[in-house]
């Protein structure tokens, strides 16, 4: 698109390719870094690259114990973990069994409102989220649902169902309609050739489109910050109240993040094709 | 059986739909509360005064400095997001494996949750040992102030979004440009057409639909942008990065008015529902010029 | 004996109305081939069959109970689909077992059926491969074999030969149906190849406007079609269909097309002012001699067509007609000289104003 032809243009290039770099990816290298550095070696004056490289952050976390100048602190990040694993797992698991269905629905049946409902879904992820947390707290309290991961998990579908349903009703659709009247002709019901047929066949982006959501879920914030308990929050809110948490050493906290990205960039790392397509080509079709 | 027949399409669907119906009963007790004089503090209080509340948010001073933060927010990072985010698509359009492996890896800052994202930055512009602020050092820039000064911290808070977001936009054009039909381009070529001809009359028009998409999705996230701002700021200082979601929080959590908080959420609903259909329409008439230029 | 009836069928997709009062009999072990071109609707005729689709209004019966509210799995009728429709994801041996399976057969007997069948139609060297490594010829016999495998009283078979290549298509043209007469079910065949039509079928329907405009054994339909639309689909090149006059006194008509004069005694032909007349390229003679009888045409252009040549000759008034020879005959015409036609009049056909046929 931009013809690189002259010295100008080239070194223009190498400068956006420099500032690309630095601005996207060095802050995700540097935190990786500090979380391998006591606190002596992060405040030092001038930043250096090479150090050596120390655990005892990690395995603080890990033990859940932090030795601080005001003694040892208890530390329940890994807990943070779990929850983040339960509900994003959970959330998934949850908007499978609700989302095929009705994927596989939107794909093959023209049906009166089928449209509407179709919208309706998909314009949660525009509606203000707060608009919907703030009577379900006060449903919450009263109900007294706070401290369980079912509720929140029912909520996260908020996030998970229309993500769902964007992505697979495609995968549907580009099954072929005879293969199935084929499976129904040799005798099988419905809900036979559905599961031995259409789901096999849309298996790629029934996968992909589990572990895309598994991210949006994962990466959440706002939910289980107002709707759930300390003890069931999330590495999201987790993370943040390490920075409000007086003297938790820096490296700490990097390591913290750290271990809060790794399962997402992991995820995206191994199924980038299909984030790509998922997000642009659903996008597009809007 | 042949009931079943008609009614089957809407058995698939009833658990998504039952959760529909889920959403829309909050949805509506919002609406019910904001119609009340509801503080949880003053539960004796709690009566209807219908639009007394937008009256009140409407007319005070504060709610329009809500609204205009939350517009500056939107505008800036829409805007550089675009700007950005194109410049790098056509940075890398050409499949050689530098860009191919870069274009994987741009992918990773909108993996990460905003909010820790947020938490992110805050250590590396941190006053004391912050390598942002080391690296400015170098260049002559002491003392930058980021999130703690009123003025640097709509800054501060678009940067944030922009390495958050700006990694979507991309995604999308990039595709865009990859999916760009070659004979208007060879013909251009043929024609002895400039450069810059080329990009914005020939590669901009058909990348619009693109272009349009990610606006729309990008411009109802940053006006209902919660994490990065309450991650980085909580609204401050002061109220000078008090955005919709972050007032109506702390409107429910610390001043606990709930009639308040409903009132400035349905119209930030409203706000989006009504951005939506602008750019909506906007999105079919362009479809419908497009097909004649494709 | 009527095993497959189809009565008063109405089926239409918003302003396109495929089928109109459409009604067929098909008879126990019938092979009935169902002609017509493409967009007549055979395929929705074949889904309505099988289940799939419902129609607007109207019954389908099978040995004289009405199967409408069967759902695909129930009905005894299986399907060979045009583009196959196997299951990729499965190898042939479980794309041919899979109605076996569905009717809970043990599987000892599975093993045995489908080989059995598999080697019938010479697949069973390819049963363990999936379907994206066959051949589009593999592929077609294992659809077949999937849809005999359980002995259906009826099998649907979608322009199976279509999307196979030419040669294989002829050999499978042979072997159909001695094989579907092993199986002993009731066939109905859907085409849109006139030849493959008049090879297979014991009767034909044609498929055109909506319904059925014949149902007839396939060289009755081509010497005597109902109308012209039918009269175009069969045969290549397509039949001419000349505009003629009629002038009758008592029970004899004389009815000229262009310099073409025909008298008949007919007495349907009695009231016709304005017909159309239709004659066969294949049935114009073509020779330099003027024997009696002949009608005076310049030759236009001549191409060959398969094994015979086609001429476009004109009359001496401007009307053009095709007529064709074969090989031996186009090698005893001179070009270069006068040429003549003549036909044989019972080779023609009338069609009256609304294009249907005199008898």
């Amino acid at each position: 698109m931009i013809s690189s032809s002259n010295t100008l243009t080239k070194i223009f290039k190498f400068l956006a390719y420099f500032f690309i770099i630095m601005f996207f990816l060095f802050p995700i290298l540097w935190i990786f870094m500090m979380s391998f550095m006591t606190n002596d070696e992060i405040l030092r004056k001038v930043p250096t690259i090479i150090f050596s490289p120390t655990f005892e952050n990690y395995i603080a976390l890990l033990k859940g114990k932090i030795n601080t100048p005001a003694g040892v602190m208890d530390v329940f990040y890994m807990q943070n973990i779990l929850n983040s694993f339960i509900l994003s797992s959970c959330s998934v698991l949850l908007t499978l069994i609700l989302g095929i269905p009705a994927a596989y629905a939107f794909a093959r049946y023209k049906f009166k409102g089928g449209e509407d409902i179709a919208f309706t879904i998909l314009s949660f992820k525009f509606a203000p989220a707060l608009l919907i947390i703030i009577p379900l707290n006060l449903y919450f309290t009263k109900l007294g649902l706070y401290d369980s991961y079912f509720a929140l998990v029912w909520v996260y579908q908020l996030i998970t169902l229309p993500l769902l349903l964007w992505i697979v009703r495609g995968y549907f659709e580009d099954v072929s309609e005879d293969i199935e009247h084929a499976y129904r002709l040799d005798g099988h019901s419905w809900f036979k050739s559905f599961w031995k047929i259409s789901i096999p066949l849309a298996r790629p982006g029934i996968a992909a489109s589990s572990l895309i959501c598994f991210i949006f879920a994962w990466n959440n914030f706002v939910f289980a910050l107002i709707l759930g308990s300390s003890s069931i929050q999330p590495v999201t809110v987790g993370a943040l109240s390490f920075i409000t948490a007086s003297a938790i050493p820096y490296g700490l906290i990097a390591a913290g993040i750290v271990l809060s990205v790794i399962p997402t960039l992991t995820l995206a790392l191994i199924i980038q094709k299909y984030l790509v397509e998922g997000l642009s080509l659903g996008a597009v079709k809007g | 059986m042949k009931i079943n027949k008609k009614l089957f399409p809407y058995v698939l669907t009833l658990p998504a739909l039952l959760v529909c119906v889920g959403i829309l009963i909050p949805f509506f007790t919002a609406v019910y509360y904001s119609l009340q004089r509801y503080n949880l503090k003053m539960p004796h209080m709690k009566g209807f005064i219908w639009f007394d509340n937008y009256v009140r948010i409407f007319t005070d001073a504060s709610f329009w400095n809500t609204i205009q933060v939350s517009l500056t927010y939107t505008f800036f990072t829409v805007i550089l997001e675009l700007l950005l985010g194109l410049g790098i698509a056509l940075l890398l359009a050409k499949r050689t494996w530098y860009n191919n492996i870069l274009g994987v890896l741009l992918i990773l800052p909108l993996m990460i949750a905003p909010a820790v994202a947020s938490l992110m930055w805050k250590l590396m512009v941190n006053p004391n040992f912050g390598v942002v602020n080391y690296f400015l050092s170098l260049i002559g820039i002491y003392d930058f102030k980021w999130a703690s000064d009123p003025s640097t911290v709509m800054f501060t808070l678009v940067m944030v979004d922009m390495w958050v977001f700006t990694p979507f936009i991309m995604i999308l054009l990039l595709a865009g440009l990859r999916a760009l039909p070659k004979q208007p381009f060879e013909a251009a070529e043929l024609d002895g057409v400039p450069g810059y001809y080329k990009f914005f009359r020939i590669t901009l028009p058909m990348l619009f639909p693109y272009i349009l998409t990610a606006s729309l999705f990008r411009m109802l996230e940053s006006i209902q942008q919660f994490d990065i701002i309450y991650a980085l700021s909580q609204g401050g200082p002061g109220e000078s990065s008090m955005v919709f979601q972050v007032s109506a929080y702390l409107t429910t959590f610390q001043y606990t008015n709930i009639g308040k908080a409903a009132a400035m959420m349905v119209v930030l609903w409203a706000i989006a529902y009504f951005l939506c259909h602008v750019f909506v329409k906007q999105w079919h008439k362009l479809r419908e010029k497009t097909k004649g230029i494709a | 004996m009527s095993y497959l009836e189809i009565k008063n069928i109405n089926k239409r997709f918003k302003d396109d109305i495929v089928f109109d009062d459409v009604s067929l009999s098909v008879n126990k072990g019938e092979f009935f081939v169902v002609f017509g071109p493409s967009g007549s609707g055979k395929t929705v005729l074949l889904r309505l069959l099988s289940g799939i689709m419902s129609q607007d209004s109207g019954q389908i019966f099978m040995d004289g109970v009405c199967i409408d509210d069967l759902d695909p799995n129930e009905r005894d009728i299986s399907m060979a689909f045009q583009n196959f429709a196997l299951y990729p994801h499965m190898d042939a041996f479980e794309n041919i077992a899979s109605p076996l399976i569905a009717q809970k057969i043990s599987p000892d007997e599975i093993k045995k059926r489908v080989q059995e069948v598999a080697e019938l139609l010479k697949i069973d060297h390819v049963l363990s491969h999936k379907p994206k490594e066959l051949s589009n010829g593999q592929k077609q016999r294992t659809s077949l074999a999937r849809s005999l495998v359980v002995r259906p009283s009826v099998v649907l078979l979608d322009d199976p030969l279509r999307n196979v290549d030419a040669k294989i298509r002829y050999e499978m043209r042979l072997e159909l149906p001695k094989v579907l007469k092993e199986f002993n079910t009731t066939v109905i065949y859907v085409t849109q190849d006139y030849k493959e039509a008049m090879a297979l079928g014991e009767r034909v329907g044609v498929l055109a406007n909506s319904n059925f405009t014949d149902v007839d054994h396939p060289t009755h339909v081509y010497k005597k079609p109902n109308n012209i639309t039918s009269a175009k689909l069969f045969g290549d090149p397509t039949i001419n269909v000349l505009n003629a006059s009629n002038i009758s006194s008592g029970d004899l008509s004389t009815i000229t097309a262009s310099k073409i004069t025909i008298e008949s005694n007919n007495p349907n032909l009695k009231n016709q002012r304005d017909l159309f007349l239709g004659i066969r390229p294949e049935d114009i003679q073509i020779s330099n001699q003027v024997h009696e009888g002949a009608i005076k045409v310049e030759l236009r252009a001549k191409t060959p067509l398969n094994l015979r040549t086609v001429y476009l000759l004109r009359f001496e008034d401007g009307v053009e007609v095709l007529a064709s020879a074969s090989e031996e005959e186009s090698l005893l015409i001179d070009d270069q000289k006068d040429f003549y036609i003549r036909f044989d009049n019972s080779n023609l056909n009338f069609f009256d104003q609304s294009e249907s046929l005199i008898q």
